[in-house]
């Protein structure tokens, strides 16, 4: 149901797709300047990271898929 | 000190109306801030919209009176007429000004031209078609281009009042929690609609922030008795495709193969036959027209063929599709307009697109909120004018600070997360919202309520992401609870509203609007009725001179 990965072979760092994502999951790794998915969990399956990235780095996943939230 | 930003006119969001308002308000001369949680030019309802822009023109033969029976008798007689009539009629130069703004109508037919001709569509008027998530780019930079000061990824908290007037907000950056004092002469809700984060909608940053913070400034609000059902596929229940194929070819059939009819909306009648007893039901592709099945292969292609390909659904194999149990959406609840330029029951604050209720009134989302968003513009314009910048009190400002840093400063509490799981097992199942009963809605509302008593005040955020997913709670939970007790209000059966225990439909008594309001900190609500003369013509004959 979530974004799976983002190639960290095929991301140059552009940024394109912190933008695009609407629930803030992808954040810049500032050091290896890569794109990271950080906060997987707000993935609602838009797929705009991946229609956006131009070097084709991200695979958003149509599996059925329910997380489970946990008090703590 | 935190950081303040002085601006004209503020306005929050950034889709079609955000942009529409911004750009007005900037066109003359005023300094315009624009804020958006996300980023502006890929945020909000309108980064999904990608099939069509509604144009009304009589040069086509489009024909007013029939336009507006068909918008009335589909919002059981409680559209506003006078926005309906707004809408309709300005649609035209909607698409025009959006032109003008670069967004692009690409012709796809060249004997059709740019618009699709009435008969191909799936509604009685012509249409200019849109590229899928190509309409807000070009509002963004038009924004850029004319000096409209854009501040993305802030999540905008609450408003800030001075005599009772709207003076501006506070946010914090995504980033760095760094907070912001926006002070501005006049401010515009544009934050969409107010949804809950369902599966396999793509509304999961529309919750409702704009409408929360009108409400707890003291603003009227109206809705959250209507709904929209969702149906998705039950084998990939986050896949959004297949929203097309199901909107143009409408045949659905139960576990025994009978076909579901249906009325206006497809959403209740198959939410029945899954509460009946009858599922799975399914989406039936096998009894469809060659002629269908090539409109929603074309419809498909201009729209989610990407993610259609990857689950492997084309239309022109056709079998029949499991869908999934309905599910609510959106909430509905949306802020009063005071009038027909978009100002609120509050001095100071204007909205427009789908924070601003005009109760079914809108003709085709895109146009209607471009509409809104310029009538917004012109209005902040002209009260910025009027009353100039108003100090904010030191009290007001701790106060809206201190609340919106809370969540990150406790030392524990409750995960946003779980919170907003455990309102979406609330309020998601189809027997809640979709088929009501007073006691299922009860039940509901006790447990909204313990949320909001219990978990909402004591948040806890370890980050800035975390900070904003506390406040995004706990605006969907004020969400849930407007929109339970609405249905419980309304006592009668209409439109999307469905209850067991109170069948069919009561004219007069309910045809009326539920307002809510905020009085002392309890939620007041109350009937405002719909003006006589649009009542539904039998019945105002019915009654005549029973008055």
């Amino acid at each position: 149901m979530t974004i799976e990965k983002i190639d960290a072979k095929l991301c140059d760092g552009c940024g394109v797709c912190v933008n695009s994502c609407p629930t803030d999951v992808i954040r810049m790794d500032e050091q290896r300047h890569k794109a990271v998915i950080r906060y997987p969990q707000e993935c609602n399956n838009c797929d705009y990271c991946e229609l956006d990235c131009p070097r084709h780095a991200i695979y958003v996943s149509p599996e059925r898929h329910s997380p489970l939230v946990v008090g703590w | 000190m935190p950081r303040v930003v002085e601006t004209d006119v503020l306005v929050l969001g950034g889709g079609v109306a955000g942009c529409s308002a911004a750009i007005t308000a900037r066109d003359q001369g005023l300094s315009v801030t624009l804020v958006d949680k996300a980023y502006v030019g890929k945020s909000g309802t309108t980064a999904a919209a990608g099939m069509r822009f509604s144009v009304f023109n009589p040069e086509f033969g489009d024909n007013f009176d029939d336009t507006m029976r068909m918008i009335t008798e589909g919002s059981g007689y409680l559209n506003d007429r006078v926005w309906t009539e707004i809408c309709i009629k300005e649609s035209w130069q909607a698409y025009l000004t959006m032109a003008g703004w670069g967004v692009e109508f690409p012709v796809e037919d060249q004997r059709e031209g740019v618009f699709v001709p009435k008969n191909k569509v799936d509604s009685p008027f012509a249409s200019a078609r849109i590229i899928r998530r190509g309409v807000p780019p070009p509002l963004r930079r038009q924004c850029e281009e004319i000096g409209v000061t854009i501040m993305d990824r802030i999540t905008v908290t609450d408003l800030l009042k001075s005599n009772g007037r709207v003076v501006g907000a506070v946010g914090f950056q995504l980033t760095d929690l760094e907070p912001i004092v926006f002070r501005a002469k006049a401010t515009v809700i544009c934050t969409g609609s107010w949804s809950l984060r369902t599966v396999g909608a793509e509304t999961h940053n529309m919750t409702g922030d704009g409408q929360a913070m009108a409400y707890r400034a003291g603003a009227e609000l109206t809705g959250g008795d209507m709904h929209s059902s969702h149906h998705g596929s039950a084998e990939y229940p986050s896949w959004r495709g297949g929203r097309a194929a199901r909107a143009i070819y409408r045949r659905f059939v139960d576990a025994k193969g009978e076909v579901i009819p249906y009325g206006f909306e497809v959403g209740p009648a198959v939410d029945l036959a899954f509460h009946r007893g009858r599922g799975p039901i399914y989406h039936d592709l096998d009894a469809a027209t060659d002629d269908e099945i090539e409109r929603m292969w074309q419809r498909q292609r201009n729209s989610d063929d990407m993610e259609s390909r990857r689950i492997g659904f084309d239309p022109r194999k056709r079998g029949k599709h499991m869908i999934s149990g309905g599910q609510d959406c959106v909430v509905g609840a949306g802020i009063w307009p005071a009038g027909t330029d978009c100002s609120t029951t509050i001095s100071g604050l204007f909205a427009a697109g789908d924070s601003l209720s005009i109760r079914s009134a809108a003709f085709g989302g895109l146009p209607s909120g471009n509409i809104m968003g310029v009538r917004a513009g012109n209005g902040a314009v002209k009260y910025a004018t009027e009353v100039g910048m108003l100090p904010v009190a030191d009290e007001e400002l701790a106060g809206a600070l201190k609340t919106m840093l809370e969540p990150v400063q406790r030392k524990g509490g409750f995960s946003p997360r779980w919170v907003t799981q455990l309102l979406l097992n609330t309020m998601v199942p189809y027997y809640v919202l979709l088929i009501q009963r007073g006691d299922r809605l009860q039940a509901a509302l006790t447990m909204v309520e313990f949320f909001r008593d219990h978990f909402v005040p004591g948040l806890y955020a370890t980050d800035p992401h975390e900070l904003r997913l506390a406040h995004e709670t706990k605006n969907m939970v004020l969400g849930a609870e407007l929109c339970l007790k609405a249905c419980l209000f309304r006592t009668e059966t209409r439109g999307s509203h469905y209850r067991e225990d109170y069948p069919g439909q009561k004219d007069p008594e309910w045809l009326a609007w539920i307002k809510e309001r905020e009085d002392n900190g309890q939620m007041k609500l109350w009937k405002q009725p719909v003006p006589r003369e649009w009542w539904p013509p039998r019945l105002k004959a019915e009654q005549g001179g029973t008055r």
